[in-house]
């Protein structure tokens, strides 16, 4: 997973309706950049048939126990 | 029993009420001289209503002459953090947006605490939206630790910590979705449950992200959080994603010995780091609880970098979306350093949330099977004592980002796996500080935390000092 650069993260920023100047742009592409980063090992590799609600099934098993 | 009520633990001056050795006007009384004392130092406080409050511990008085006994908490007076919508009362959630927002509903832990006999005494402090984690904020300033009133009292619960510790109110409810239930019970000395995810309703608490978001007490004791968490948890028909099941007795619990438990210690992250002084609390607790009866064990965890990143990803993306209105129409009302904040947001793709929302599932699994031989983790709640408020103004300190990202890394990844952590007070730093630790648990047992934390402290004494007023 690449983290968005600046230009990239201003586009999104306009298409989500909440304009930002390239200043505040090139400062959140510094801010979430680590997030991007840690999160890399994960990024693409998750199977086909999991979904968010896993977290909860996981909850229940184990609160059955 | 304590000459003033105010000092005694919330179990304590239940007891008392009820067995009429004190009225609830003598603690309301105690609590608000303590409040008239305290507050103008440490602003722990947003609104104090003293003579409802007083009006209402009369009323219990007299209800309890008459033999009517409300609950547990008859006639206790509480104060919570100013994000519990209280029908007719204004909740400003620490922002200058919702100054004057006066609540239409009352949250439902708000609601079974009132069922249970408690009154109010005003709100608490904030950090704006519970969206910070030092106590700082930019419209109403900073609260202030009563153990040092240089230093921060960790956030976004900040009032509450502050209270709590310094004695103005018997517990506070806080709200937890990054570390902020846990990082003021560190940073001020006082006990603090980060509940699991779906044990308590969050029907009319003001939201941050829905995934991850979670209400719990800040109190004295393990007890006392025993006793408030055994009140408000539960099924909810207002909050869906809270859980139906039984429920221990977490009061009971409370009660049980540490003898005979397995308790964890991290190989790494955890231990990674540390100021010199949490390092030494760490094994000072160790050995307390090994004196206890407990068997401690080293655990090889998950990478928590990953955890860390995941949830920094949901809590970004879901923050912004409930703010994205306000965003628009009103970014000048908002504190800069929340703005900015609420503005990372924007920048994560749907796929990039899905992906951290789609991993939560398999990374728990990874952690359960990790820990499978023990009954919880021990670990720092951060890796130093409070810094100053100046240090970590972020306005006003060029170092202030680096350092605030080092205090929420030992949270962050409980809260994205969903799982019940308890601060406990553990120490002091040699000026003084107080140094909590984290007890981390398996989904729901927050009953095993409450357990190991109350035995740690019938054989300590860290959770009874006192800040003093000098």
């Amino acid at each position: 997973m690449t983290r968005p650069t600046a230009k990239e993260i201003k586009a999104m920023a306009d298409v989500a309706g909440v304009p930002v100047s390239a200043d505040v742009a090139a400062r959140i592409a510094n801010s979430i950049g680590p997030a991007f980063e840690g999160f890399a090992p994960i990024a693409g590799t998750l199977s086909f048939d999991l979904e968010p609600a896993t977290f909860v099934v996981v909850q229940a098993a184990e609160a059955a126990k | 029993m304590s000459a003033e009520p105010a000092l005694m633990s919330l179990t304590s001056v239940a007891q008392a009420i009820a067995q009429k050795r004190f009225s609830s006007r003598e603690a309301t009384q105690s609590c608000l001289d303590r409040i008239a004392q305290w507050q103008p130092r440490l602003n722990a406080f947003m609104a104090l209503e003293a003579e409802a409050a007083l009006a209402a511990a009369d009323a219990a008085d007299a209800e309890l002459a008459k033999g009517n006994n409300r609950g547990a908490l008859h006639g206790v007076p509480l104060a919570h953090k100013d994000m519990y919508y209280d029908v007719g009362k204004v909740v400003t959630c620490g922002s200058r947006i919702r100054r004057d927002f006066v609540a239409t509903t009352t949250s439902t832990a708000l609601q079974l605490l009132k069922d249970a006999g408690t009154i109010r005494l005003g709100s608490l402090q904030m950090a704006e939206f519970a969206y910070g984690p030092t106590g700082h904020n930019t419209h109403y300033g900073p609260v202030h630790n009563p153990w040092h009133i240089d230093h921060v009292t960790g956030g976004s619960s900040s009032g509450s910590g502050a209270a709590v510790a310094a004695r103005l109110t018997f517990a506070a409810l806080g709200s937890d979705t990054g570390g902020s239930i846990r990082m003021p019970a560190h940073f001020c000395g006082v006990t603090g449950l980060k509940t699991t995810v779906g044990l308590i309703s969050r029907a009319g608490a003001m939201p941050l992200s829905q995934s991850l978001d979670t209400v719990g007490p800040l109190a004295r004791t393990a007890q006392d959080c025993a006793l408030l968490l055994g009140l408000m948890a539960g099924a909810d028909p207002y909050d869906p994603t809270a859980v139906a099941g039984p429920l221990p007795d977490y009061t009971a619990a409370a009660q049980e010995p540490m003898k005979g438990l397995t308790i964890g210690i991290p190989t790494a992250f955890y231990v990674d780091d540390l100021d010199p002084e949490v390092a030494r609390i760490i094994d000072e607790t160790v050995a307390v609880l090994k004196h206890e009866g407990a068997r401690v064990v080293q655990v090889e965890l998950p990478d928590q970098r990953q955890l860390t990143a995941a949830c920094q990803l949901v809590l970004a993306v879901e923050a912004a979306a409930f703010h994205k209105r306000w965003m628009i129409e009103r970014p000048q009302d908002y504190g800069p350093q929340v703005l900015m904040r609420l503005q990372n947001g924007l920048a994560i793709p749907g796929v990039s949330y899905l992906e951290a929302m789609r991993w939560r599932g398999p990374a728990l699994t990874a952690h359960l099977a990790a820990v499978a031989g023990v009954d919880a983790v021990i670990a720092p709640v951060a890796p130093v004592a409070a810094p100053t408020i100046v240090e970590s103004d972020v306005g006003n300190s060029p170092d202030a980002e680096a350092l605030i990202q080092r205090l929420t890394r030992f949270t962050r990844p409980i809260n994205y796996l969903g799982l019940p952590s308890l601060a406990i007070p553990a120490g002091f730093t040699r000026s003084g500080l107080p140094i909590g630790l984290q007890l981390i648990g398996r989904s729901f047992d927050d009953a095993m935390l409450l357990r190991i934390g109350a035995a740690f402290q019938r054989a300590t004494d860290f959770h009874d000092r006192v800040p003093k007023f000098a």
